[in-house]
């Protein structure tokens, strides 16, 4: 048998796996955790563009005329200034103003009544609250609505801490497990161990069928959700962007998602054959990933999460009020330069898929003890 | 059967043979096969056996869905461990009921050809005619999870025989068709066989195994109790006496000629004095006794051998295994 002939038939095999990698049931929640990020901007950006639409459609004030608003300006001032506000609401209500104990431990509580009001302005990016009391300013608060900026880290972030660390982890566990222990459970595995197919064939045709199945789910996810951040803003940015660094933050980002998928794909793949419960590899994977700022860095480098983090354009936002144990948890190591991120992964998913194929070869049908 | 030999392909008659040497399986400490040395030679071949004997153990052996824990087997010169080369020419119908969810009865034997490297239109056409073969084409666009017991048997039996394997292994391959497909399918082994193919099938049903097997392996508790061509491995159960039926007016006399003969071991007559069971160690010597009575001017009416069936070699040779 030439190698080209046993390269067809792993795609015999992995066109085949795909239905079951793509459409299974137990691969439902894939697509729920693949497309979760994507449901959020979008719903995000949804609500934006609606409350854009309502305020700009009731006047908008320039920027520089909310700039000039100062604490302590009178209603009428602002009103000069800015003119008539998308909202405007009075009301009064009574302030406490004081309290004192009594000689005869009581208390005295004096309260004034106050005109309250509050104005909203709108200058197409900002929302502006203006709180009064007594026709003088004081409160300003200024809100972002369309902040292209923030809504970016706001995209590292959720790629980094829920994309790359749970939904491609937890979507390749369920895709990849499936490839072999689904076969197990559903007593059918034996059919392909009946075709004249070496089993590292088999194995290769296998990977190949979940790797495009989650490399298409997750980069799709990954893509539409970028496609969800980017659209409610201004089309200008949005250009100016994609001029920029736009292009190659998406390239990153899709790039990550593959590898993550090539990584964890393999791991998860050989736990199929090794273990029955994929629990135990996924809690365990999930452990090694989580402490993995804490390891020594020849560690840091067995671990798939340390290269495609590497490989994210954009540095994940932390809050630095965060309890310092979770602030180096979700920190990521120093980075590794891209090129050796990428082959570090290549490097890591052979060792694995090495390890696999000797226990593919192994491996015997007994479906009683499953 | 003749005796293992180290080349299945150079045989006594030069047949290429399924050879199993002294090959162990055991499932943690539970006992699979055990010491199992077989050289089954082309025809079909039945696997004889109670359950939990091994039957299907040995048959995954053969093709490599288990592995042997001690020992070798060869398939017509083939290593089990070898699929690429071993599963070409042999096909293997289990007794796992499960199918691909998603397959028709067409696409789940079409696929599987297509492994074999097969171009699409090729593939479709010879799982086409091995549904043919199974009497499956009207339900062939159905869903595999939809069919009955015997149509998923069937489908199962497609798919082993699409690619005309040299070595048919089948489990209980009779189980669940109907008269009709059942005696086409016993048709087709007794085709293959002749052809100089390997059918190797067990059964439950012992009737149907005597009745279309060439050679017997007769499996208790994970050992070969008796291997061959069912007369055969009557004759060499030596020690475990064959038995006759015989029909004469004159039963107490006879029965007496035959008492002084050394190879009887038991003699059974009828309540009406007009037959007996009798019980030899040899074949011959009692067929020559039994000439020398009649010359002798007594009237025997019929002999008719009351064991050589399998069910009744099954009593002698796995007894209490049962």
């Amino acid at each position: 048998m030439t190698t080209q002939f046993r390269m067809r038939q792993a795609w015999a095999i992995a066109r085949i796996e795909m239905r079951r990698a793509f459409f299974s049931r137990r691969a439902l929640w894939v697509y729920l955790l693949a497309l979760f990020p994507a449901v959020i901007f979008i719903g995000h950006g949804i609500a934006m563009t609606y409350r854009h639409n309502r305020w700009a459609g009731q006047g908008m004030t320039t920027a520089a005329a909310l700039d000039s608003i100062n604490p302590r300006d009178t209603a009428e001032e602002v009103l000069k200034k800015a003119g008539k506000p998308i909202s405007d609401r009075d009301w009064r209500r009574r302030k406490l103003m004081n309290e004192e104990e009594t000689e005869k431990g009581g208390r005295i509580r004096r309260y004034e009544m106050v005109e309250g009001r509050m104005m909203m302005y709108y200058d197409g990016r900002r929302r502006v609250n203006l709180f009064f009391e007594n026709g003088v300013l004081t409160e300003k608060n200024i809100r972002d609505e369309m902040n292209f900026d923030q809504d970016r880290q706001a995209y590292a972030g959720v790629f980094q801490y829920f994309y790359l660390r749970l939904a491609i982890f937890f979507g390749c566990l369920g895709i990849f497990m499936n490839l072999f222990r689904g076969e197990m459970l559903d007593k059918t595995l034996h059919y392909w161990f009946l075709a004249p197919a070496r089993r590292d064939v088999l194995l290769a045709g296998k990977y190949l069928a979940g790797l495009t199945a989650s490399t298409v789910i997750f980069t799709g996810g990954a893509a539409l959700s970028f496609a969800g951040m980017l659209w409610p803003h201004e089309s200008t940015a949005v250009a100016a962007y994609w001029s920029g660094p736009g292009m190659g933050h998406l390239f990153w980002y899709l790039a990550s998602a593959a590898l993550a998928c090539v990584g964890y794909g393999s791991v998860f793949l050989a736990a199929g054959l090794l273990l029955r419960n994929p629990i135990i590899p996924a809690a365990i994977l999930l452990l090694w990933e989580g402490i993995n700022g804490f390891l020594p860095d020849l560690l840091q480098k067995l671990s798939v999460l340390y290269y495609v983090q590497s490989l994210c354009p954009v540095p994940a936002p932390t809050d630095p009020s965060m309890p310092p144990l979770l602030l180096t948890l979700l920190s990521p190591a120093s980075p590794a330069a891209k090129e050796w991120a990428v082959l570090g992964v290549l490097a890591v998913t052979l060792l694995v898929l090495w390890a696999a194929a000797g226990a593919v070869r192994r491996i015997e049908i007994n479906y009683s003890t499953e | 059967m003749s005796a293992p030999q180290t080349n299945g392909n150079r045989g006594a008659a030069n047949r290429p043979l399924v050879i199993c040497e002294e090959v162990s399986k055991f499932y943690g400490e539970v006992l699979g096969v055990n010491r199992v040395t077989l050289a089954i030679p082309p025809g079909i071949t039945s696997l004889v056996g109670p359950n939990g004997s091994g039957k299907t153990t040995l048959m995954n052996l053969l093709t490599g869905l288990i592995h042997p824990d001690r020992g070798s087997i060869r398939v017509r010169d083939i290593s089990p461990r070898e699929p690429e080369r071993m599963m070409r020419l042999t096909g293997y119908a289990t007794q796992f009921d499960a199918a691909p969810r998603w397959a028709t009865g067409f696409q789940f034997v079409a696929t599987s050809l297509e492994l074999f490297g097969l171009p699409r239109a090729e593939a479709e056409s010879k799982a086409w005619k091995a549904l043919e073969r199974v009497s499956l084409t009207d339900a062939a666009h159905r869903k595999v999870a939809g069919y009955s017991k015997g149509m998923r048997q069937r489908v199962r039996l497609a798919q082993a025989i699409a690619h005309e394997p040299d070595v048919l292994v089948l489990d209980e391959p009779l189980n669940g068709l109907d008269p009709l497909v059942r005696a086409e399918t016993i048709a087709m082994f007794r085709e293959w066989g002749a052809q100089g193919r390997h059918v190797i099938l067990s059964s439950h049903v012992l009737q149907e195994v005597d009745v279309i097997s060439d050679q017997v392996i007769l499996i208790a508790n994970g050992m070969i109790v008796a291997e061959g061509e069912i007369r055969g491995v009557r004759d060499e159960i030596s020690e475990h006496p064959s038995q006759y039926i015989i029909r004469c007016r004159d039963a107490s006399r006879i029965a007496s000629l035959l008492f002084n003969e050394d190879h009887i071991t038991e003699i059974k007559l009828n309540d009406d004095r007009l037959g007996m069971l009798v019980m030899t160690r040899s074949r011959e010597d009692f067929s020559r006794a039994l000439g020398r009575i009649a010359l002798d001017g007594h009237v025997i009416d019929g002999v008719i051998p009351a064991d050589e069936n399998v069910d009744a070699l099954y009593e002698y040779l796995i007894g209490g295994g049962r």
